[in-house]
C-alpha cells in the first residue's frame, strides 16, 4: 500500500515539474498519460475481471463527441460534457454487459468490436448532430479562471489529473472488496459463486466504471484533438492499442498499465519519428517478445517474481 | 430437532437422460448426512442441484422453511451455504489468506474483519503459516483444507462437502474425520458426498445410498451397509 502511494507520490511529482522541464515534449506525454488512464481503466475489467474488451475506442470516442458537439453545437462547457458522457458511457457499458455477459469465452470480447462498429456508424450518418464523415471542430472553449484549455500545458495537467485518479481508484479498489470480487470472478466464477458473489453484477459493475473513467479521458482528447473524425475516434486500433498498452504493462497490477503506456507511446513515438511507419513493425515486436518471454506483461512478471522471492525468504527462514 | 435444510422430490434430468429421480433428504445443525452409491450414481448431481450449481427439473428445497428453489447458487451462499468442490478450486493467483477473504468479505464489510475472520478461519484449518503462499503451490491435502476454509468462511449453516477425503493419506485422512467431527459438534449441518467408507461409517448420523439416479435405501450407516440392495449396487449380481 505505502509502495503504490509513493508511486503517486513520483507521478505527481514528476508531472508537476515536467512541462517546465520538457517545454517541447507536451505532446507525447500528453498521449502517454491518456493511455495511462485508459489502459488503467480498461484494466479494471480486462486484467482485475478478465473481461477482453476491444472496443473501449467507444467510450474514448464518446467522451470526445460529448465536449465536441456540446461545445460546438450547444455552447455547453466540457465540464458538463464530460459529465454527461461518463453517464452515457456508463449506460451503454450496462446495456451492452447485460446483453453479452452470459456469454462465457471470447464471446463478450468479439461482441465489444461491433460497438465502436455501431458508434462509428451513427457519428457518420447523423449529420446533423456529428457534421458525418467530415467530423466535429472546437473552435471556442470557457476559460475557467483564465486558464486557456487549447494551451498544451492545460491540456497536460488534465491528462495528469485523469491518469492520477484511475490509478487513485484502482489502488482504493485492490485492497476493497470490489476489488477481491473483480479477481475472483476471472479466477473461477463457480468459485466465486460459493463465495456468494453474483458473477454477473460484479462484471456489469466493473465495465460500468471502466466505462466512465474512459470517457473522461476521452473528453480531454476531444480538446487536445480540437477535431474530432468518427474513423479516427471510434477505431478499432485505437481500442487495441489500450488492450495492448494493459496487457504488455502488466494485467491486473496497479501500475501495469501506465508502464505499459510508457513503453508502448514512448517507444512508438521515438520510433516512428526515426522510422516513419515502422512503428506498427515495433508494435509488432514488442507484441511477439511479451507473448513469448513475459506472458504477464512487465510489471506482472516483476510482481510475481516479487513474492516468489520473499515467500521463499520466508519458508527459509 | 428443526430441519435447517429440506429437499424434497428432486429430479436432474440431462437431456433424455434422468440423472436423479425424485430423490428427497432433510438435514437438521449438527447432523451429518452422507450420500454415497457407485460411480455415475449422481450423487454429485444431486450436490450441485441442491447447491444451486445445476438446474432442476423439478423438486422444493427450503432452507430454515424459506423456500430457496428458484434462487441461483451465489443467494443460496448469502442465506447460509456453504460448499466445496470436488476438484479444488483455489482463486489460483492469490494467496492462501486472499483467496479465504474473498468468502470472509461476504459478512464482513471492512477489510480488517474480513482479515480477522480469514485468520482465524485459517487457523481452524491449520493453513494460518501458509497464508502468504500462493495458492497455485499447496499441495492436495493443503489444497482440500484450503477448499473447507473458503466454504466456512461465508458462515454457512448448512456445509457440503464434496468428496474431501478422496486421495488423502492416512493420517491426513485421520485428521480430515477429526475436523468434520468438530463441525457438525459446532452445530452446523453437514451433506457429505464420499467414496471413503471408513469417514462415511464414522461421522454419518445417516446415509442415503443412490444408484442410477434413485434413492435405493437410507438409514443408519451399520443399516445401509448391510441392505442387500446396496451390497448389490456396488459389487453387481451373478
Amino acid at each position: 500500500m505505502t509502495k503504490h502511494l509513493i508511486g503517486l507520490g513520483v507521478l505527481l511529482a514528476v508531472g508537476m515539474a515536467y512541462p517546465a522541464i520538457f517545454p517541447n515534449n507536451l505532446t507525447i506525454a500528453v498521449s502517454v498519460l491518456l493511455f495511462a488512464g485508459w489502459a488503467t481503466s480498461w484494466d479494471l475489467l480486462g486484467g482485475w475481471n478478465g473481461q477482453v474488451s476491444l472496443g473501449h475506442a467507444s467510450f474514448v470516442g464518446l467522451g470526445a463527441y460529448f465536449v465536441a458537439i456540446g461545445q460546438s453545437q450547444f455552447g455547453l462547457a466540457p465540464w458538463w460534457t464530460m459529465a454527461m458522457a461518463t453517464a452515457v458511457a456508463a449506460v451503454l457499458a450496462y446495456f451492452w454487459g447485460w446483453l453479452t455477459f452470459r456469454l462465457r469465452g471470447p464471446y463478450f470480447s468479439l461482441s465489444t468490436i461491433a460497438v465502436a462498429e455501431i458508434l462509428r456508424l451513427v457519428a457518420i450518418n447523423e449529420e446533423w448532430l456529428s457534421g458525418g464523415a467530415t467530423g466535429v471542430f472546437i473552435a471556442t472553449l470557457p476559460e475557467p479562471f483564465g486558464i486557456d484549455l487549447f494551451s498544451r500545458t492545460a491540456q497536460f495537467y488534465m491528462a495528469l489529473a485523469f491518469a492520477t485518479v484511475v490509478i487513485s481508484t484502482v489502488i482504493v479498489i485492490s485492497r476493497a472488496r470490489f476489488g477481491y470480487q473483480l479477481r475472483a470472478v476471472r479466477e473461477d466464477e463457480d468459485s466465486a459463486m460459493a463465495a456468494g458473489i453474483d458473477p454477473t453484477a460484479t462484471k456489469l459493475k466493473a465495465f460500468m466504471l471502466s466505462a466512465a473513467l474512459t470517457s473522461i479521458g476521452g473528453g480531454i482528447y476531444g480538446i487536445v484533438l480540437a477535431f474530432i473524425e468518427p474513423h479516427v475516434i471510434f477505431a478499432l486500433l485505437l481500442s487495441v492499442q489500450i488492450a495492448l498498452t494493459a496487457i504488455i504493462g502488466g494485467r491486473g497490477t496497479i501500475w501495469g498499465p501506465a508502464v505499459g503506456a510508457i513503453v508502448l507511446i514512448g517507444a512508438g513515438e521515438m520510433f516512428r519519428t526515426t522510422f516513419a511507419e515502422a512503428n506498427m513493425l515495433i508494435y509488432g515486436i514488442l507484441i511477439l517478445v511479451v507473448v513469448l518471454f513475459v506472458p504477464r506483461g512487465i510489471v506482472g512478471e516483476l510482481a510475481r517474481r516479487h513474492i516468489r522471492r520473499l515467500y521463499a525468504k520466508r519458508a527459509q527462514g | 430437532m428443526p430441519n435447517v435444510l429440506r429437499a424434497d422430490g428432486i429430479t436432474v434430468k440431462f437431456g433424455g437422460v434422468t440423472a436423479v429421480n425424485n430423490v428427497s433428504l432433510s438435514l437438521s445443525s449438527g447432523e451429518i448426512l452422507g450420500l454415497i452409491g457407485p460411480n455415475g450414481a449422481g450423487k454429485t448431481t444431486l450436490f450441485n442441484a441442491v447447491t444451486g450449481f445445476a438446474p432442476m427439473h423439478s423438486g422444493r428445497i427450503t432452507l430454515l422453511d424459506k423456500d430457496i428453489t428458484a434462487l441461483p447458487a451465489f443467494k443460496r451462499t448469502r442465506l447460509g451455504f456453504g460448499r466445496t468442490f470436488q476438484t479444488e478450486r483455489p482463486f489460483e493467483e492469490l494467496t492462501v489468506l486472499e483467496n479465504v477473504l474473498v468468502a470472509a468479505f461476504l459478512t464482513a464489510k471492512r477489510r480488517s474483519e474480513a482479515e480477522r475472520l480469514a485468520m482465524s478461519v485459517l487457523e481452524q484449518v491449520g493453513l494460518a503459516d501458509r497464508a502468504h503462499q500462493p495458492a497455485l503451490d499447496l499441495n492436495l491435502a493443503r489444497r482440500r483444507r484450503l477448499e473447507l476454509a473458503k466454504a466456512l468462511a461465508v458462515k454457512p449453516k448448512v456445509i457440503f462437502l464434496d468428496e474431501i477425503m478422496a486421495g488423502l493419506n492416512p493420517p491426513a485422512l485421520r485428521e480430515m474425520i477429526a475436523f468434520v467431527r468438530s463441525l457438525s459438534a459446532q452445530g452446523l449441518a453437514v451433506l457429505m458426498v464420499e467414496h471413503i467408507m471408513e469417514a462415511i461409517i464414522e461421522l454419518s448420523d445417516h446415509v442415503i445410498v443412490l444408484a442410477s439416479g434413485e434413492k435405493i435405501a437410507e438409514g443408519t450407516p451399520q443399516q445401509v451397509t448391510s441392505n442387500e440392495r446396496v451390497i448389490e449396487a456396488y459389487l453387481g449380481t451373478d
